[in-house]
């Protein structure tokens, strides 16, 4: 529904950019005489002409999600406020990790596999009813990509590869990475990592001066496409979510040791291999992850009943 | 439970595999056989190295009994895990520690998941990197937003009620558990 509006809007700025708006309606006028319909049509071109004289239109915006509409100035003036603030709240987060999970889905989308998608989003939302922040608009998926990875967004935007889903052993290995990135969500870690961005300054330094709509906003803030997600978050924000990801799994009823496994498994595959370049490059090394758990796990595990592996239930990709 | 000694033991197999396709390429490509190798394929379980000084235990259990303390940086061979444990053999003694105590050694720069390509198709690798979809930051910085997989998303989203209804079934209980801190480096 956006998408023909958007059209229509950039095929008018093509033809501004080529003619000053009245020539288009002089030329209009001479090709179409003057009859009653074509001259409706021609006082709403010449109207809509005026308008944009006196108050230019927002420049078009490609990233458009499909919840801002127009007449967005308040939210994107309350967003940047928040955002430099460090005030923001829940509906705003969840704008913000929607901007990025449609822009990462736009890289790779959704794997076409009903079944995969449903019971992922259940195992997710079960560990996440396990936290802090339990009603959240938590969503998962696995995405189209061969490489092994996993990204969160603000406001419960969780992802995994398709590479490292058919990595995953069983039920509990699959809880323990969504527990890994939910840990991210819980903690903001991207969200601080925005607020911290230059590029928030920047704008704020235009809302004196012209208010931008949000999603233009949003989009700025976020920098280009969904390059956020591969922007590295510090080490120690890393070895947060694994600790989340380990007692998130056992308080979930699974095996609490299931995130050291991927860990270990991924540690086997070659460090120059291409499928891992981009998760090395964003966190330290697997050796180092598990080294860390291990001095932050110490002898914590050993009263816990064993948990689940689940992997009976695991869903299996072909 | 099984599983994972399963998973182990598949992949002394395929690091063992691993070896001799690595002694067929080079012996193609004219390259001496470094003399290690053979003594990688006779020796038993994984090299390990002990990432913290830990008790090794007769059996998988904090209870049972303490045969010896081992030493961070020690290095033991790992024989299997099992859920939270790992059989090592350290010194003569052979026993059990927690699995985040021992690190498997080596292996790295052999791509498992490759090694079992080539047995399906003969250049199993070549085929598999051509074809793979990768995400680099570039892909990422130019990927604009696309409304429709996010309704897609939207569509999958499960009520706390579903998850809940879910765990059960699965027979999945809840328990208490309180975050770590971080360790003091």
């Amino acid at each position: 529904m956006m998408g023909s509006s958007a059209v229509t809007q950039k095929g008018m700025s093509n033809m501004k950019q080529k003619f000053p708006g009245f020539v288009v309606v002089a030329m209009l006028v001479g090709i179409f005489g003057t009859s009653q319909i074509q001259a409706n049509d021609l006082k709403d071109l010449f109207k809509g002409y005026l308008k944009n004289k006196i108050a230019p239109p927002v420049q078009e915006q490609p990233v458009t999600p499909a919840t801002s509409e127009a007449s967005a100035e308040k939210p994107a003036e309350q967003l940047l406020q928040a955002l430099m603030g460090g005030n923001v709240s829940e509906q705003e987060e969840d704008r913000i990790g929607q901007q990025i999970a449609g822009n990462l889905l736009g890289a790779a989308p959704l794997v076409r596999d009903d079944g995969l998608q449903r019971y992922v989003n259940r195992v997710g939302r079960w560990v996440a009813l396990q936290t802090e922040r339990p009603d959240l608009n938590w969503h998962f998926g696995v995405i189209e990509s061969d490489d092994l990875n996993a990204f969160a967004a603000p406001g419960g935007y969780i992802f995994l590869t398709k590479g490292l889903y058919q990595r995953l052993d069983s039920e509990a290995e699959l809880a323990g990475v969504l527990g890994h990135e939910i840990g991210h969500v819980l903690r903001k870690h991207h969200l601080k990592l925005l607020q911290k961005s230059q590029g928030i300054a920047a704008i704020g330094g235009l809302l004196g001066r012209k208010l931008k709509n949000e999603s233009e906003v949003l989009q700025n803030v976020i920098g280009n496409g969904a390059e956020v997600v591969a922007r590295g978050l510090d080490k120690d924000a890393e070895y947060e979510a694994d600790r989340i990801g380990v007692v998130l799994s056992a308080r979930a009823g699974y095996d609490a040791y299931a995130l050291p496994a991927v860990l270990a498994e991924i540690g086997h595959v070659a460090k120059n291999d291409t499928r891992v370049s981009l998760l090395f490059k964003t966190h330290p090394l697997p050796e180092d992850r598990l080294s860390h758990l291990s001095d932050a796990v110490t002898d914590a595990l050993d009263a816990l009943p064993e948990g689940q592996s689940g992997a009976g239930r695991f869903y299996r990709l072909r | 439970m099984n599983r994972v000694s399963q998973r182990v033991r598949s992949q002394v197999l395929l690091g063992v595999l691993g070896w001799h396709c690595l002694l067929l390429a080079s012996s193609v490509f004219g390259m001496a056989t470094p003399p290690q190798k053979t003594t990688q394929q006779v020796a038993i379980g994984s090299s390990a190295v002990m990432l913290k000084t830990d008790d090794l235990r007769a059996s998988p259990d904090v209870k049972s009994p303490l045969l010896l303390r081992v030493e961070k940086g020690a290095q033991v061979r790992l024989l299997n895990s099992q859920s939270g444990w790992s059989q090592i053999s350290n010194a003569g003694h052979t026993g059990w520690v927690r699995v985040l105590s021992v690190r498997k050694q080596g292996n790295e720069g052999i791509e498992l998941s490759d090694l079992g390509e080539l047995g399906k198709k003969p250049q199993g690798k070549v085929v598999a990197v051509a074809g793979t979809r990768g995400l680099d930051v570039q892909q990422l910085s130019l990927a604009s937003y696309d409304p429709a997989e996010v309704e897609r998303l939207r569509g999958y989203a499960v009520s706390r009620r579903e998850a809940e209804q879910f765990a059960q079934a699965a027979g999945l209980h809840p328990r208490e558990m309180s975050y770590f801190a971080a360790p003091n480096q």
